[in-house]
């Protein structure tokens, strides 16, 4: 259990990146981040453990197809949406798809560390 | 108006004052007689005349055969006389009912009164004018367009008489109790001996219906216009909004993570990192309302005749079409089944193409013609959609950002277009591409399916 939380967060925008990794870095959480799902894909495992933070509006593969992706690999990961678009009918599709959550932009750090701590005994004890 | 018109008659010679005199004394015994009589012995005059010069051919031609033919001959010049009188009744009579029965107003204004007084008019003058026989002739041509008639234009026409020129235009106008309507008026002088101006002919024809729907045509014109303007507006918004929400995001993020490293030291710093934060996420708010404010209205799916909606489209944009002096060719098929979808957003993305290949074709000046293809598309239950033109054609290293946010290849662009097109396209279930012809100019087509779409979430 003293294990280090770890969080992937994937946004086209760099600053968003850094800046999401430096705000979870102050909870304690060990923080990756991708600015395309291309690269998130093509480094982390299917089975490595860790929450994601998706980025909906980016080039290419946008959020909803990422998470498509993931869930049809098989993976249990779990999945939080981030997006600047309007929350109520996103969070019903994000739940829809199988994500824990939406947010959206800009987040407040205290509800995202809460929304990430939530699935994280589940995931954990899913993993093991 | 009456001295210049006594002036002009002080100049003209004795011989032609004559005519005018006499035309006068018509004038008064017109009045008396009525209008038929008048024109009875305008003709009747006029017959006499030829009946005159014949008269004089034979007289000298037979110059030398006189004596007792010579009353035989009076005998049948009088028989002449009354058949001809006959024929020029018959004509008379002819002529009459033909003027009435046509649909247009025709009426005759003396132009020899400063009063212009109007001398004859046809039936459908009357219903047009909505003003009975007694109402009109004899009086001021003037009065009968009433006081709501825009007097700029009646001024127009006043001056166009007196100068004795020709009058065409259109006009408001406005029948005796009070309805409008719209008329196409046309006037001309008549000459009479000598070249002088004695009347006016008019023409009065009521093109309210025309206007009309040239007028729909305009507000359907608008109407898109402005749902066009405010698609883009919002489509602008939108990515305006999340090029900011990013910048923003980070801003707060940074500001929350500086507050729990300083970890209650420091509060002036705190207090500083509070502020960065509340006005970070008043800046949030703006943009959320300014969203809200620009939503996209939701599309109203109905069935759709693809051909016929390609048609509306068009004559939206005919005039600019014939203004650019290009010309548009159909190539559409019949065997269409409808497709689904939200009439005025269709719109938008046929006038969108239309107008961009007539801007291509613009840059190229020789290229005139414009091809709008329907078909069904090789993808089972789509239709295609393929609109051609002749013009410059998309240089290869545009073919990519084409329909991307801001793209635009003219100076006053927005860029909005066609990204806003494929959006639109996409949500009906469909795909709008673009490629260059093999010939010369590019091709944008788009495929709309036949069957009704399950509406995504979007």
């Amino acid at each position: 259990m003293a294990l280090v939380k770890k969080v992937y967060v994937v946004d086209d925008d760099e600053s968003v990146c850094r800046a999401l990794q430096i705000l979870l870095m102050t909870f304690g959480f060990e923080v990756q981040t991708f600015n395309s799902p291309q690269k998130f894909f093509d480094s982390v495992l299917i089975d490595d453990p860790g929450c994601l933070l998706l980025d909906i509006h980016m080039p290419g593969l946008d959020g909803w197809a990422v998470q498509k992706k993931i869930v049809e690999s098989g993976s249990k990961r779990p999945v939080i949406f981030i997006s600047a678009e309007k929350s109520d009918i996103a969070t019903g599709r994000a739940l829809q798809a199988g994500a824990v959550g939406f947010l959206q932009k800009p987040v407040n750090g205290q509800t995202l560390v809460d929304m990430i701590n939530a699935p994280a005994d589940d995931f954990e004890s899913r993993v093991k | 108006m009456k001295p210049e018109i006594i002036a002009k008659d002080a100049l003209v010679p004795k011989r032609l004052s004559k005519i005018i005199v006499s035309g006068n004394l018509e004038d008064r015994v017109r009045r008396q007689t009525g209008e038929l009589k008048i024109q009875k012995g305008q003709l009747k005059q006029g017959a006499d005349r030829e009946k005159l010069g014949a008269d004089r051919e034979r007289h000298g031609a037979h110059r030398e055969r006189q004596g007792a033919e010579r009353e035989k001959q009076g005998a049948d010049r009088e028989r002449l006389g009354a058949v001809r009188e006959k024929v020029a009744e018959e004509q008379i009579r002819v002529r009459t009912k033909a003027m009435d029965a046509t649909l247009d107003g025709i009426f005759i204004i003396d132009a020899r009164s400063a009063d212009f007084p109007v001398t004859y008019a046809n039936s459908a003058f009357y219903q047009l004018t909505g003003y009975s026989k007694s109402e009109v002739i004899g009086k001021n041509y003037f009065l009968i367009y009433g006081y709501e008639v825009n007097v700029r234009v009646l001024e127009e026409i006043k001056q166009t008489l007196r100068q004795g020129k020709s009058f065409h235009g259109e006009m408001l106008n406005f029948r005796k109790n009070g309805e409008k309507f719209w008329s196409l008026l046309r006037l001309a002088p008549v000459r009479g001996a000598g070249g002088l101006i004695t009347h006016f002919v008019g023409i009065k024809t009521d093109i309210t219906l025309m206007k009309q729907q040239d007028l729909e045509i305009q507000e359907q014109r608008e109407e898109l216009l402005h749902v066009t303007r405010v698609g883009k507006l919002a489509e602008f918004v939108s990515s305006l909004a999340h090029e900011i929400s990013q910048p923003l995001t980070a801003i707060l993020s940074y500001a929350q993570a500086a507050q729990r490293m300083l970890n209650g030291r420091e509060p002036q710093l705190k207090e500083i990192l509070d502020y960065i934060i509340s006005d970070d996420q008043r800046a949030v708010e703006v943009i959320r309302r300014l969203r809200a404010l620009l939503k996209k209205s939701k599309p109203v799916f109905e069935s759709i005749d693809i051909n016929l909606l390609i048609h509306e489209t068009v004559t939206l944009i005919m005039t600019q079409i014939t203004i650019m002096h290009k010309t548009i060719k159909f190539d559409l098929s019949e065997a269409l089944s409808p497709v689904q979808g939200d009439r005025i957003q269709l719109q938008q993305v046929l006038l969108n193409l239309i107008s961009n290949s007539l801007e291509a074709m613009e840059e190229c000046s020789d290229s005139l013609e414009l091809l709008i293809r329907t078909r069904r598309s090789d993808s089972a239950g789509m239709i295609l959609v393929e609109v051609t033109d002749s013009g410059c054609g998309i240089p290869v290293e545009n073919m990519e950002k084409l329909f991307g946010h801001f793209f635009t290849s003219k100076p006053d662009g927005l860029g909005m277009g066609l990204s806003i097109s494929r959006s639109i396209v996409e949500a009906h279930g469909g795909r709008l591409e673009a490629r260059n012809n093999s010939g010369r100019g590019a091709t944008f087509y788009f495929t709309l399916p036949v069957k009704p779409v399950l509406q995504s979430g979007i």
